[in-house]
């Protein structure tokens, strides 16, 4: 972007009242592979593009579940997404623990954006954390509290990952984003990552009517968002993830084999939906860039 | 109670404050908790005794509160002790409120993290020395459990502390149904009441019952039972035994 000399720290505002490293940080989610979240009065669905390097390797796993109620999918530094995760299945399965009962996805998020800003230390006060890992600290009063400090000190720099957080609570279902700023704002659908504004071209001229969606036509509005991103790759299931938790369904990541179906049948349907245009308009050029299945 | 002073004086100047203080036995205790299930929600009764040793030493101690908006909480056991869990309660109340975001605890939630604070107290040998009897309703569910001084916790739709496990549980057992009406509700514990204040000796005649629905919680003003003393047996009580009192 623009190299200057209020870059260097993240402790340093610039003239105009900016912090360039977490702006930074914030190119580095738009530089990672598209992943979008969408929502409806019952279910969310995450989904999200994985480019493997090679033909040989495996891709990386962007989308984690953090509890049965939620699960996020992330874009940009996917090291530091992971770590985010751990931290967030951490804070799930303890609350979890105290109150048997699943934490709410608005306070989880709030969490991770307040962490974004200040250690962990300092949230729990009155509170001795020592170096290294995971541990139990009993208070005085007899409460146990579990502190997390990360010894790579990783958190003197803003994390570079974006996150789609998808929940169920009491209150419904909720769709998140968290960014490096420290910043969340809530969705009824959104993409982040390359490419990005294809999906939300796409999703902005759907969400009105996600409010009411059933679970599939979650699923196949995410596909298709998907699809935008690719610019004209075919989409198949090897190359797109996608996750759904919904009221009665814990957050689970759909096999393979199911969305390939899915895939399939969606295009099936946009063939025939093309081939009957054809015939009644017989505008041969006009054919969707979708409906071209023949030439794999 | 304990004349004993087996326990140095904590407020040693020259201690450490490393010297372990726990609670070794309990001082002033509250008696029984009944509460039960009922169509609209939960009912609990508690007398209002605080016994010192086997002195009836305060009569007029509250042993039922209201937590958040959901949640009723009796105990039986150190008063001084659930004065404490109350300020936990009461600190943990404010920060679900803080959040400010449609949210809140529940019976469940509160059962839970009492549960947690008992068992940990527990574990380091310094029990909070109480009986916790936790009721409510959120979103229609009813909720109604225990939690004991060494964290045994359970769920029930009927649950009693101390003496009235062996004298009011057997009557709710035959007597507790389904879907009671609020009148049938409170006959039902004030019957049990009314066989603790002839059985237990540290109960008193003043009792309060509290009431909690998905709409409010009312804790009655304190009140007391009819009692009966005119059997034939009491008339003459030292008839089959000449020269007892």
């Amino acid at each position: 972007m623009f190299r200057n000399q209020y870059d260097t720290d993240v402790t340093t505002w610039s003239p105009a009242g900016r912090l360039f490293q977490v702006e930074y940080a914030m190119e580095a989610v738009k530089q990672g592979s598209a992943a979008i979240g969408l929502r409806s009065k019952t279910h969310v669905v995450l989904a999200s593009v994985n480019k493997a390097n090679s033909e040989l390797s495996s891709h990386q796993k962007k989308i984690f579940k953090v509890d049965d109620h939620i699960g996020v999918a992330i874009s940009g530094l996917t090291a530091d997404g992971r770590v985010i995760s751990r931290y967030l299945r951490s804070e799930c399965i303890n609350h979890s623990f105290t109150y048997e009962s699943p934490l709410p996805v608005g306070r989880l998020v709030v969490q991770l954006a307040d962490k974004a800003q200040f250690p962990l230390e300092i949230l729990n006060v009155g509170h001795k954390s020592f170096g290294v890992g995971v541990f139990l600290i009993v208070e005085a009063d007899g409460r146990f509290l579990l502190d997390q400090v990360c010894t790579q000190r990783s958190w003197k720099r803003p994390y570079g990952v974006g996150l789609l957080v998808a929940g169920l609570d009491e209150s419904g279902a909720h769709l998140y984003y968290n960014c490096p700023s420290g910043n969340y704002f809530e969705y009824q659908a959104f993409a982040i990552g390359s490419r990005s504004q294809a999906a939300k071209t796409y999703l902005e001229r759907k969400f009105e009517t996600f409010m009411g969606s059933s679970r599939e036509d979650l699923i196949r509005d995410a596909l298709f968002a998907i699809k935008e991103t690719l610019q004209g790759e075919k989409l198949t299931s090897s190359i797109c993830t996608v996750a759904v938790v919904g009221v009665g369904e814990p957050f689970n990541i759909i096999n393979q084999k199911t969305i390939q179906e899915l895939i399939e049948s969606f295009e099936t349907k946009e063939e025939e939906v093309v081939e009957a245009a054809d015939q009644g308009a017989a505008m041969q050029e006009d054919r969707s860039p979708e409906g071209a299945p023949m030439d794999i | 109670m304990s004349l004993i002073a087996s326990t140095p004086a904590n407020n040693s100047l020259l201690s450490s404050g490393m010297e372990s203080e726990r609670t070794l036995y309990p001082y002033v205790t509250g008696t029984s908790v009944i509460g039960i299930k009922y169509k609209d929600g939960i009912l609990m009764a508690a007398d209002m005794g605080g016994s010192y040793g086997s002195t009836l030493r305060y009569k007029s101690v509250e042993r039922l509160k209201s937590i958040g908006k959901h949640s009723l909480l009796g105990a039986s056991g150190e008063i001084s002790d659930f004065q404490e869990i109350l300020r936990y309660l009461d600190e943990l109340i404010l920060y679900d409120n803080m959040w400010d975001d449609g949210n809140s605890l529940g019976p469940k939630e509160v059962h839970n993290y009492l549960t947690r604070v008992m068992y940990n107290r527990r574990n380091k040998f310094n029990p909070l020395w109480n009986s916790l009897v936790l009721g409510g309703v959120k979103n229609g569910q009813k909720y109604l459990g225990m939690v004991s001084m060494i964290g045994v916790h359970f769920e029930d739709n009927h649950v009693a502390t101390g003496f009235g496990n062996h004298l009011a549980r057997p009557i709710l057992r035959d007597e507790w149904h389904e879907n009671m009406s609020f009148e049938d509700a409170v006959k039902l514990l004030e019957k049990c009441m009314r066989v603790l204040l002839y059985r237990d000796r540290s109960a008193i005649n003043k009792l309060q019952i509290a009431k909690i629905t998905e709409e409010e919680v009312t804790i009655s003003q304190p009140y007391s039972l009819k009692t009966f003393w005119g059997y034939s047996a009491f008339q003459n009580p030292t008839k089959g035994a000449e020269g007892s009192w």
